[in-house]
């Protein structure tokens, strides 16, 4: 294998305080059903910050809401001291940030190498021309993103599954392949929605294993939903807890752990 | 030996005339592909094309312009059309319709068929237009062989060939480039293209341009044939078969699917005729169709679909 050289190596960080992303009092509704509601947080480059909170609490709809599916109503989000009304997914994903889906979103009918292919997209550049004759520059090309590819599967130990098509894995694998089309992206910044759900122990440690290697590797800030608590206080450096839409804690696990209000929301509260 | 060359006469000519289908097939199996979206506009798209490049050469014609100058800057006339119907579709049609399942999609182009039609007639005419591109007389191949020879039709040959180079530049198009890694990530899932950076709206625009201009190259061979008209649209039924035959997600299946169906009514039409009556190249078609549905439903050349249940 060659060296991880295009890879920037950025060992031993953790956090930063420079805020990578400001959410400022973002408000979706659909309808009559207002999803979230004047929600404000932040993201620092580097740290991993977990988002989390009840059923319908909203946390899905913020991802959305980030890289560009959803358009909030109200409010500001500042990605790299860039603030945008509008987030397009192209732009969103052309400026670096990447996502997993709840239920996994692979491509089906293609191999793992594909799908992560496709995660290079927007870095290949040669021509149509070239590309079709599998010559000159757009080979290069090809043999350079593939590399890049390679790394990424060793990195996540799918080298066995490397030409099976995704429909066929089973689904601790498929998530870990979107995990793998993700990474392909370089990305600043990673969303991971719910990353072990639906996971037996031993894959939710390898993907925890994972999530935590590619944050110290890569340097990727990473922002996941995740409703297993025991992931979610390991993992992260901050927490932050919807409840219907609202924000009721932010801080660290351990603040977020004794807050009255988060352990209500979680046991219920006697009225 | 007689036997042998009307034979062989019947089948080459059927071979041919499969081609053409193949050729209208393609325009569905590369949008199927690309959106997962059937295309019930594709017929209308030929009409279109059609009417463009005829109307653009008699128009070029009577300004006095010569003859293959005016077929150039017709070809040209006519792609810029589909450019433009290419551009209206994925804009107003598809565009607003992004993650919505893929029978809504098919509704909607179902639609876009009558704009399509209404829109095209209205602007270059309903009638009969004859156009002259390619020769239509016959060469008489290897008469010191069979008594009589065999008939072949230049027309069919000519379409023969363009579909193959059409059909070889298509595959490259599918297998190796990124565009078409991305073009077969659309048509698995639109929120996974979206969010690893591909422009759908792009995307599409380029699967209908292309698709529109294989319907140009159909109509070109198509409207020698038969002359531009209305009844052009009928072909797409024809392009039905031929698809579930081939499979729709494979651009070899629907040339495979094309020759099977061309020459298997023309050998059906010319064997099976005398015993059952006539005609019978107007349903065999369907029936091979139907005999495939049966064994293979997803097609030779289909993906094979498995379901977790």
């Amino acid at each position: 294998m060659s060296s991880m050289s295009a890879i920037p190596t950025m060992s031993a960080l953790a956090s930063t305080s420079e805020i990578l992303l400001a959410v400022e009092n973002v408000t979706l509704r659909f309808g009559g059903v207002t999803a979230i509601n004047g929600v404000s947080f932040d993201i620092r480059k580097g740290e991993i910050r977990a988002i989390i909170g009840p059923n319908g609490a909203g946390k899905t709809s913020m991802l959305n809401c980030i890289n560009g599916f959803y358009h909030p109503q109200e409010g500001r989000i500042t990605y790299k001291g860039e603030t945008r009304q509008r987030m397009r997914p192209y732009v969103a994903a052309s400026q670096g940030i990447a996502r997993t889906f709840q239920n996994v979103a692979l491509f089906k009918g293609m191999t793992t190498l594909d799908n992560i292919m496709t995660g290079r997209t927007l870095k290949m550049s040669a021509n149509i021309f070239w590309q079709m004759l599998r010559l000159g520059p757009a080979l290069a090309d090809e043999i350079r993103h593939r590399e890049y590819c390679e790394e990424i599967i060793d990195f996540l130990e799918i080298e066995a599954i490397r030409k099976t098509p995704v429909g066929r894995l089973p689904y601790g694998l498929q998530k870990r392949v979107e995990l793998a089309r993700a990474l392909a992206m370089q990305p600043d910044l990673l969303l991971l929605d719910e990353p072990m759900a639906g996971m037996n122990l031993e894959e939710k440690q390898d993907m925890c294993r994972f999530i935590i290697d590619v944050n110290k590797t890569f340097g990727t800030t990473i922002a996941l939903i995740e409703h297993d608590m025991g992931v979610v206080m390991d993992l992260s450096d901050r927490v932050v807890v919807l409840e219907y839409g609202r924000k009721i804690a932010d801080g660290t696990p351990d603040d977020v752990k004794s807050d009255q209000k988060v352990i209500d929301a979680y046991l219920g509260v006697s009225h | 030996m007689q036997e042998l060359g009307s034979f062989l006469e019947v089948l080459i000519s059927g071979l041919l005339a499969g081609v053409l289908y193949s050729l209208v097939a393609l325009g569905f199996v590369l949008i199927f592909k690309a959106s997962g979206v059937f295309n019930f506009a594709q017929g209308a798209m030929v009409l279109l094309a059609g009417l463009a490049l005829v109307r653009a050469l008699d128009f070029l014609t009577r300004l006095g312009f010569p003859g293959w100058l005016a077929i150039m800057l017709g070809f040209v006339f006519a792609a810029l059309v589909m450019a433009l119907c290419a551009f209206l579709v994925q804009r107003y049609v598809l565009g607003p319709l992004i993650n919505q399942n893929a029978l809504t999609m098919f509704m909607a182009t179902i639609g876009a068929t009558f704009v399509i039609e209404g829109v095209a007639q209205f602007v270059f005419g309903s009638e009969v237009y004859p156009l002259r591109l390619f020769p239509t007389d016959a060469w008489i191949a290897a008469e010191a062989t069979f008594p009589g020879g065999i008939l072949i039709n230049k027309l069919d040959v000519w379409g023969g060939v363009i579909a193959g180079l059409l059909v070889i530049a298509l595959a490259l198009f599918f297998q190796y480039t990124k565009t078409g890694r991305a073009l077969r990530a659309v048509a698995d899932d639109h929120a996974a293209a979206q969010s690893v950076g591909i422009p759908i709206d792009w995307i599409w625009f380029v699967v209908w341009l292309v698709a529109g201009l294989v319907a140009l190259v159909a109509a070109a061979i198509w409207g020698t044939k038969l002359g531009v008209q209305f009844s052009i649209t009928f072909l797409a039924l024809k392009a039905l078969p031929v698809l579930i035959i081939g499979g729709f997600t494979s651009v070899p299946g629907a040339i495979i699917g094309g020759l099977i169906v061309g020459a298997g009514e023309k050998v059906a039409e010319v064997y099976l005729g005398p015993f059952i009556g006539g005609g019978i190249e107007y349903w065999f078609a369907y029936v091979l169709a139907l005999a495939v549905l049966m064994v293979r439903p997803q097609g030779l050349y289909g993906e094979k679909i498995i379901e977790r249940i």
